[in-house]
């Protein structure tokens, strides 16, 4: 008999606390299983949450996915020609180098019915650079020295020096124009409040973020009604989910699932060159990759074929730093590397003297760096040299490599604004030792053509110069670019007019459903 | 019984600074900053400094770990570095789904678990037994990341009868039971094999001891002599491994959370391991530690229960 009791105690116990949970997860489980027959919606799976949900305080690609259909840029790079284009400015002029007179569209108002203007404008790159606020892509404005309103729809932002990329800043999501009603008042990191085609409407942290359409938006509305984000962080799971019309969509395939999902029946699977370059970095201000011959010798021993060939038409063999996809490459800069010559290779380090001393390739246990490790890791011992793999976590790795603690390394560069400059500053010039430009890497002459590319207007003359400096970097091999990447979308075939950028960004306001 | 638990009230509150203190301390000073993260390798010397000093990260370790209780003892936990949300509100959200989820994987491995050792221990050296010891074996062995794939593949994708992701509907609804199954299987698996295995063992032993012997020739008939007499001597350890595994359990699951889109305790944590989100790690390991101690002190209250000769 007391048997009985203890396991009827054990049952209230559980079906009390089984209650509990019932009760609360009730209230947070509105609106997430997207309702997959109904064609006005639509449900992506990301693989982690938002961080946040004001461009001004967020930098990762998976905010930007939700921020991109709320708020709205000045300009925005066209995908086929990577040239700026007016959104919410209607024109813009420079009447000097250092001034960038902006006239905005009219008529348009943000979601809380804030008119856009001048006004906001001036409020959002004034919090954009605000040390106070420590958003993470204040850099992106530190040329401008002042935001003046001229009048309700006309701004001027004023620079110290000629500031080149400043269209390219304008035409990044971080660069977003907030309103500044909400934002004074309340928490745009919470509930976002921009221009966008899509109004925010819930977030469940953790699991997912429901937008939905916005009625009186400039242009005609969109045709999808409610976009719902849902975590799924085993990219495996998304797959089954998209498989089974839980979600309708995914993107960034990792190359050892794109074989799955371009075999699913229902699933269109779209690839296309972006703007992302993943490269092998040499620490400069180490022996013996200090050495231009020794670099040299490394670079004929990597044969990025072998690798590039391993990614499931995910990757694209090109030797320039400039990727296809970015302001300021030239095709001359596809075969200006060292090509794969095992045995000038092994010449070469005989040369410079090298004893068999270890050298440590220093991964990251994310994407596929693992897979580039191993690879490198083979053809170099194959031209004579004693490699080892050293790994980590990818926090404690970024800590490590940005004080310059180690010898050769992998890194990539995603390259939001597609600009050139944009690649080379932060990653190579001397400004950034310390910081972005992990390899530490310093040539004055460098250094001078990536300034010029900056700080000319002149779109042409910009060219130019990062041409040449790409050409110079190339030759000094600092890096060897391993492959440039492919960005990827795989949706339900319901779905029509999903198109992705070089940089990886999509937009659902095109979208509609059959 | 009060004494007990008054005791082991003061001895969670030591346990709690003591770990406050380790993991606070283990944090900051492990590598990985979490400016670095927030600013993403794109970002400038001068862009982390400002976020650093945003965040208060930029005063001594000690001077910000005094700080942190002082807020812990008025009930603030802090807010995530991420996402700006209060530590108590990210944990309170998800705690529920991790407790259901707990709950419903400990049914399945209880039931399973038990029913199955027992069934050995009567027929032992059957084929019965052979069977449920081999199967015992390969539970404990399975990964759960594979199973739980697996359990995806076929049961979601292939006979599409159950969802493949998600813990949001009430359990009582049918959407919610269709939910809990596949995640249930999952981590109910490796503990109903444990939980056979010791009730099997157990089992053995209490059938073979002298009260039992008595009772057999008292002419107690044999059910009762194994579902009563017997089960209950024997349940003494199982439920320590229970309960242990209830407290594991509820201090997140990783891996099955990862597999299934489940947003609960478990991956909030990993996330913000990774993330160096410290304020998110400290509050949720707390809790877990917390959750460990209370549910070790119901054990132990079970035991006075099962068995009449403990008493506090």
């Amino acid at each position: 008999m007391k048997m009985f009791r203890f396991f009827g105690l054990a049952f209230v116990l559980v079906a009390g606390l089984l209650a509990i949970a019932g009760c609360n997860s009730e209230e947070s489980s509105g609106g997430s299983d997207g309702g997959s027959d109904a064609p006005s919606e639509i449900t992506y799976a990301s693989t982690s949450d938002a961080a946040g949900l004001s461009p001004i305080d967020t930098n990762d690609s998976v905010s930007s996915n939700v921020t991109y259909q709320v708020y709205e840029t000045l300009f925005v790079q066209n995908p086929e020609t990577l040239e700026p284009e007016p959104l919410l400015a209607k024109s813009y002029e420079t009447p000097d180098e250092n001034t960038w007179v902006i006239k905005l569209k009219e008529g348009i108002t943000f979601h809380d019915g804030t008119p856009f203007n001048a006004e906001a404008v001036k409020h959002t790159f004034d919090q954009l650079k605000d040390p106070e606020r420590a958003a993470p892509r204040a850099s992106l404005l530190d040329p401008v020295s002042s935001i003046e309103v001229k009048d309700e729809y006309t701004v001027v932002l004023n620079t110290e020096e000629p500031y080149g990329p400043m269209l390219a800043a304008l035409s990044h999501t971080n660069a977003a124009i907030v309103s500044p009603k909400a934002d004074k008042e309340g928490n745009i990191n919470k509930k976002p409040v921009g221009t966008g085609p899509f109004v925010f409407e819930e977030w469940v942290q953790g699991d997912h973020i429901t937008l939905k359409r916005n009625e009186d938006y400039w242009r005609d509305p969109a045709e999808i009604e409610t976009v719902t984000f849902k975590v799924v962080p085993e990219t495996s799971t998304a797959i089954s989910m998209l498989e089974t019309g839980e979600v309708q969509f995914i993107d960034k395939i990792p190359s050892d699932y794109i074989g799955r999902v371009e075999s699913l029946s229902g699933v269109e699977v779209q690839k296309s060159e972006g703007t992302r370059v993943s490269y092998l970095g040499f620490n400069m201000e180490k022996e013996p990759f200090n050495e231009l011959k020794f670099r040299q010798a490394v670079a004929h021993g990597i044969n990025q074929e072998a690798y590039v060939s391993q990614l499931n038409g995910l990757g694209v063999h090109n030797e320039s730093f400039i990727g296809p996809k970015v302001f300021g490459y030239n095709e001359e800069a596809k075969s200006a590397g060292y090509e794969y010559d095992p045995e000038k290779a092994k010449q070469m380090i005989k040369e410079n003297g090298y004893k068999g001393q270890e050298l440590t390739l220093f991964v990251a246990n994310r994407d596929n760096y693992m897979k580039m490790a191993e690879i490198v890791e083979s053809q170099l011992t194959e031209i004579g040299l004693n490699v080892s793999i050293e790994t980590m976590e990818w926090a404690s790795f970024l800590d490590t490599a940005r004080q310059g603690d180690y010898e050769m390394t992998f890194l990539g560069w995603a390259n939001s604004t597609a600009d050139g400059s944009e690649l080379l500053y932060p990653n190579l010039h001397a400004d950034n030792i310390g910081s972005s430009n992990y390899v530490r890497y310093d040539n004055s002459e460098f250094n001078k053509l990536v300034e010029q590319s900056r700080s000319s207007v002149d779109q042409e003359v910009r060219k130019e110069k990062l041409h040449e400096a790409n050409m110079l970097a190339i030759k000094d091999a600092p890096w060897v670019v391993m492959q440039h990447g492919m960005v990827s979308l795989a949706y339900d075939k319901s779905i029509e007019g999903l198109t992705v950028d070089p940089t990886g960004m999509w937009s659902l306001y095109p979208v509609t459903r059959k | 019984m009060i004494g007990l638990i008054t005791r082991r009230f003061f001895q969670l509150l030591l346990l709690l600074l003591g770990i406050s203190f380790l993991v606070f301390m283990s944090m900051h000073f492990a590598p990985g900053d979490p400016a670095t993260i927030i600013g993403g390798p794109n970002a400038t010397s001068e862009d982390l400094e400002a976020i650093r000093k945003d965040m208060g990260l930029d005063r001594p370790v000690l001077v910000q770990y005094f700080d942190y209780l002082g807020g812990i003892l008025q009930g603030d936990f802090g807010y995530s570095y991420q996402t700006g949300q209060a530590v108590t509100e990210a944990i309170i959200t998800r705690f529920p789904t991790t407790v259901k989820l707990a709950a419903s994987s400990t049914i399945v491995a209880v039931i399973i678990g038990v029913i199955a050792g027992i069934i050995s221990a009567r027929k032992q050296n059957s084929w019965i037994d052979v069977t449920s010891t081999t199967f015992a074996l390969a539970g404990v062995s399975i990964p759960n990341f594979w199973l739980g794939a697996m359990l995806i593949l076929v049961f979601a994708v292939n006979l599409q009868i159950l969802p493949v992701g998600g813990l949001n509907a009430p359990f009582y609804t049918l959407a919610g039971l269709k939910e809990l199954i596949l995640p249930s299987i999952t981590l109910g698996t490796a503990s109903a094999a444990l939980i056979a295995r010791m009730t099997r063992s157990s089992m053995l032993e209490v059938v073979r001891s002298d009260y039992i012997r008595t009772a057999k020739a008292k002419g107690v008939r044999k059910r009762p002599l194994i579902w009563i007499h017997a089960l209950k001597n024997a349940m003494i350890p199982v439920v320590t491994v229970i309960g242990i595994n209830f407290g594991t359990l509820l201090g997140g699951t990783i891996i099955t959370e990862q597999v299934f889109a489940i947003n609960g305790v478990g991956r909030l944590m990993i996330d913000a391991i990774a993330a160096r989100d410290f304020p998110v790690v400290q509050g949720t390991v707390l809790l877990v530690a917390a959750v460990f101690v209370v549910v070790n002190l119901i054990v132990d209250i079970v035991y006075a229960l099962i068995d009449p000769r403990i008493s506090y």
